[in-house]
């Protein structure tokens, strides 16, 4: 019998027990961490993972090596006979057989599993056959020369079992970012037709990091051999469009995907002042959050915004408020009138100060989120409601300012909650790809609006069809309940200080020894099927990296506004001239231009320049006008001034 | 002498265990059971490999309560002790004591026999070689004997023997005491006996005669002091244990 590579022993100070055994091997055992064996006997088979190892000789104390060599290191490795020295390996039981009655581990010969032997080990033959498989390739299992396929179950990964993932590891190796483009590539190839429709949104808040996910990437021979060996296809994402907000002046994309080649994929996300109202609770903090402002915005929201609005103590006519000049407009007419009545503080039972407070915050964010947020009210937003299966949506807020991207993981998430329990969103399911969490969902620190938002959706949301795919550095420093609720665990190489603390306590100082020097490219996991942790090796993703993507398709530098509108044009119809666009935006008001350019990007014309040449409308010269003649004074008289 | 050199070739190491415990009494006589072993562990490279073992579990009484165990000692070897005295709970103690100790011998014989069949290696025994006319005059055996309960000399003779320095030899002799099977035989030091007490390190080596009692005698000490290392701790007789009987010990207790 070749294949037995050890046998279970058990003595009184470390027996067998239903969860954990010992086995001795040679020394030559191609037995590593992590490794999963076989063991027969006693008419059960029991599966188990090698969790930690030791060796020792039958040297009593390191003095009696001292005498053997005459106190001469050197003379160590001459003595003619070589001590015994054992190869003790600690192994966590994965599976038994049978299950019942659950019994300590026989002190049977112990074997390297087989392909076999790692399905029935991780208990993936409950998911991987059958009439409706759940089975998603997430990496394979390498040990003693094994590369035997592993998968999650989908059931367990997008609900409604159990949902979630959450990745963690030391940042600048891309293994996070790796594994979820690598993770969400085998969802969309292999997420089953039976449990219908998925697309993702990934928010990208890290330089180009998910900015090329639909850009193939060149992938050496060791890695097309992992995707053949897990039935993947190694190509690109097929449906992606990168969403990103305007840089200040409103034409130039916050992002470094403005590459022309890729403009056709390249979205500006842009919001008025209903889609920032909706959500304004994000913008206040701690602080101001009482029932006061919340009433005013409300108030705001249900009274005024985008309806007329009439108060004749204001003003005469009524107020019509679809963007933030309206609103500022509105809010100078209320500070007027209660100016004017002297002592007053109260505008219709809201205080002065709750209104400023308010209106601050608007302001605020219409300044700091200045590309985000629009002044004329229209919106480019995401495809609500028309989400295609197995697309991507790549949301880049990593050049905008803090407040926005909390504005915009707020009402991304809150929006795809809303669409999903409504089952209008177009797809069953969506995969939202959170990074550095330790940023939004920090363990300690104020509790925001983002993180009861993300809260909620690894609470509430996998009933709903929404995933939340998280990453971060620290998992120790991300709220407990966040991560807890993560089905799915995924570790990539850790820092010890992090392993250090006592979220680890349960890992073997040999397995935590492996994390802290994990190679690119394996992961630990851990997944409701599997009873321990266990470690696989993934392919690199068949995507283009950020900084190769950087490297391929460099971002076009900001340009002169005209120049920039001609850009946004050409993306829509090749055919539009450079330089007609900056004749007929030449002398115009931005305000105006920038309006325009929206209306044709939503509007999406054939023909884009005259499209926009219409909604930019005709020129009006500017007339100076001319200066009043004064009355003359009155000659003569009998004025005595005169 | 010169210094130590490493055992040229192949080298194994034979030794034997017995362990025996009364388990019951047939009137006054004690019944025991012993279980004796022996083996031979070759040295290849630098560790060891069972080259030929022989295990034996046995049941020592006198005829009548042997064959009054009847069905309960089916398929046990058996000893029988002598009858010429009457039956004796301490004096046939001693007998059986005595029986197996006869039997392990007898045990070690068979795989000298076994290993020497298969190979024309050096073997080392622990113990004497004269008990065995064939290891007496085997040119490739070594016999070391740890033990110095009777002594070649007396006078100044036996404290020159007794006080040899670290790494010298006795001059060779041949012992008178055991007749049977002549061997030539020296003392040599293994490790400074100053500070304990003169049998400190003190082994007594015995190999077939030679033609060259004095090159044969310098060239094995030679060999033997490299075996020194590694010790063979935890055992409290290191200083005069030698590894590779360490280990054949050590592979007979762990199988038993």
């Amino acid at each position: 019998m070749p294949d037995i590579i050890g046998r279970v022993v058990a003595t009184e100070l470390k027996p067998s027990t239903p969860h954990q055994f010992y086995f001795w091997t040679a020394r030559q055992s191609a037995v590593g961490i992590g490794a999963i064996v076989r063991v027969e006997g006693d008419d059960r088979v029991v599966w188990g993972v090698v969790t930690d190892a030791f060796a020792y000789s039958d040297l009593v104390t390191p003095l009696h090596d001292v005498i053997g060599a005459d106190g001469d290191p050197a003379r160590t490795g001459l003595a003619p006979s070589e001590r015994p020295e054992i190869r003790l390996w600690q192994a966590a039981v994965l599976r038994q057989q049978p299950e019942e009655p659950l019994q300590p581990v026989p002190l049977g010969q112990v074997h390297l599993a087989t392909d076999a032997d790692v399905v029935a080990a991780l208990r993936m033959d409950a998911f991987t056959t059958g009439d409706a498989p759940t089975g998603v390739p997430v990496g394979v299992y390498t040990a003693a020369g094994l590369e035997a396929p592993v998968f999650l179950d989908a059931d367990f990964l997008l609900g409604p079992e159990a949902a979630h993932l959450n990745i963690t590891g030391v940042s600048g190796l891309a293994t996070k970012t790796s594994a979820v483009e690598f993770l969400l590539s085998s969802i969309f190839q292999k997420f089953p037709a039976h449990k219908g429709s998925v697309a993702a949104v990934c928010f990208n808040v890290k330089g180009p990091d998910l900015c090329f996910l639909d850009q193939p990437a060149e992938l050496a021979e060791a890695d097309r051999r992992l995707y053949a060996r897990l039935d993947l296809a190694p190509r690109p994402f097929d449906d992606v469009t990168v969403y990103a907000p305007y840089k200040a002046d409103g034409v130039n994309l916050n992002t470094l995907r403005t590459n022309e080649a890729l403009a056709a994929r390249t979205e500006p996300l842009v919001w008025g002042l209903r889609e920032v109202l909706d959500y304004a609770e994000v913008l206040l903090n701690k602080d101001d959050i009482d029932a006061k402002a919340d009433a005013f915005i409300d108030f705001l929201a249900e009274r005024v915004v985008g309806r007329e609005f009439e108060d004749r103590q204001l003003r005469d006519r009524p107020f019509l408020v679809n963007t933030f000049a309206d609103l500022e407009e509105f809010f100078r007419a209320i500070f007027d009138y209660v100016e004017a009545l002297g002592r007053a503080e109260v505008w219709r039972t809201h205080h002065i100060a709750t209104i400023r407070k308010v209106r601050n915050r608007l302001g605020n964010i219409s300044t700091r989120a200045k590309g985000l947020v629009t002044d004329d009210g229209a919106a480019s937003d995401l495809p609500w409601g028309r989400f295609r299966d197995r697309s991507t949506l790549v949301v880049d807020v990593a050049g905008v300012d803090p407040l926005a991207q909390d504005l915009v993981f707020a009402r991304v998430v809150s929006k795809l909650r809303e669409h999903l329990e409504r089952r209008d969103l177009g797809v069953d399911h969506v995969v939202v790809f959170v990074d550095e969490l330790n940023k939004y969902a920090p363990g300690d620190g104020p509790d925001t609006y983002v993180r009861k938002m993300l809260l909620d959706l690894s609470e509430r949301g996998r009933y709903l069809g929404l995933v939340l795919f998280s990453a971060q550095q620290f998992r120790s420093q991300v709220q407990r309940r966040v991560v807890g609720n993560a089905g799915t665990a995924v570790y990539g190489r850790m820092d010890s200080d992090e392993l250090s603390m006592p979220a680890y306590s349960t890992l073997s100082p040999a397995v935590k020894s492996k994390l802290a020097a994990l190679p690119k490219g394996e992961l630990m996991l851990r997944h409701p099927h599997f009873t321990q942790p266990i470690f696989v090796r993934f392919p690199r993703p068949a995507v283009l990296s950020g900084r190769d993507g950087v490297e391929r398709f460099p971002p076009e530098p900001d340009l002169p506004f005209a120049d920039a509108v001609a850009r946004q044009l050409k993306a829509l119809d090749r055919s539009v001239a450079r330089d007609a666009v900056a004749e007929l935006v030449h002398g115009r008001r931005e305000e105006d231009v920038r309006r325009a350019v929206h209306a044709t990007r939503r509007a999406r014309p054939d023909n884009a320049f005259a499209y926009f040449k219409a909604q930019l409308g005709a020129w009006v010269e500017r007339e100076a006008p001319a200066p009043r003649r004064g009355l003359s004074p009155v000659k003569g008289g009998s004025d005595p001034y005169a | 002498m010169g210094a130590e050199q490493p055992w040229p070739g192949t080298v194994a190491f034979l030794d034997g265990t017995q362990w025996w415990e009364p388990v019951a009494s047939a009137g006054v006589s004690p019944v025991v059971v012993a279980d004796i072993a022996a083996a031979a562990r070759e040295r290849a490279g630098r560790t060891f490999r069972t080259a030929a073992v022989r295990r034996e579990r046995v049941v020592v009484a006198r005829p009548e309560a042997l064959a009054a165990a009847g069905a309960a000692i089916e398929g046990w070897e058996t000893i029988a002790l002598p009858v010429d005295e009457p039956p004796h709970p301490v004096g046939d103690l001693f007998l059986a004591r005595a029986a197996v100790e006869r039997r392990r011998s007898q045990l070690e014989r068979e795989v000298g026999r076994a290993y020497r069949a298969g190979s024309d290696g050096w073997l080392v025994v622990d113990g004497s070689l004269t008990g065995s006319p064939d290891w007496a005059g085997d040119r490739r055996m070594v016999g070391v004997i740890k033990s110095h309960a009777s002594l070649p000399f007396a006078g100044e003779a036996l404290e020159a023997y007794l006080r040899l320095p670290h790494r010298t030899r006795s001059s060779v002799f041949q012992p008178a005491s055991r007749a049977r099977a002549p061997v030539h035989s020296w003392a040599l030091r293994l490790w400074p006996w100053e500070g304990k007490d003169l049998l400190y390190g003190l082994v007594r080596v015995e190999v077939a005669p030679t033609d060259d009692p004095t090159g044969r005698a310098d060239e094995i000490s030679r060999w033997l002091l490299a075996e020194r290392a590694p010790v063979s701790t935890p055992d409290a007789r290191w200083d005069r244990l030698l590894y590779g009987i360490h280990d054949v010990e050590r592979f007979l207790r762990s199988e038993r």
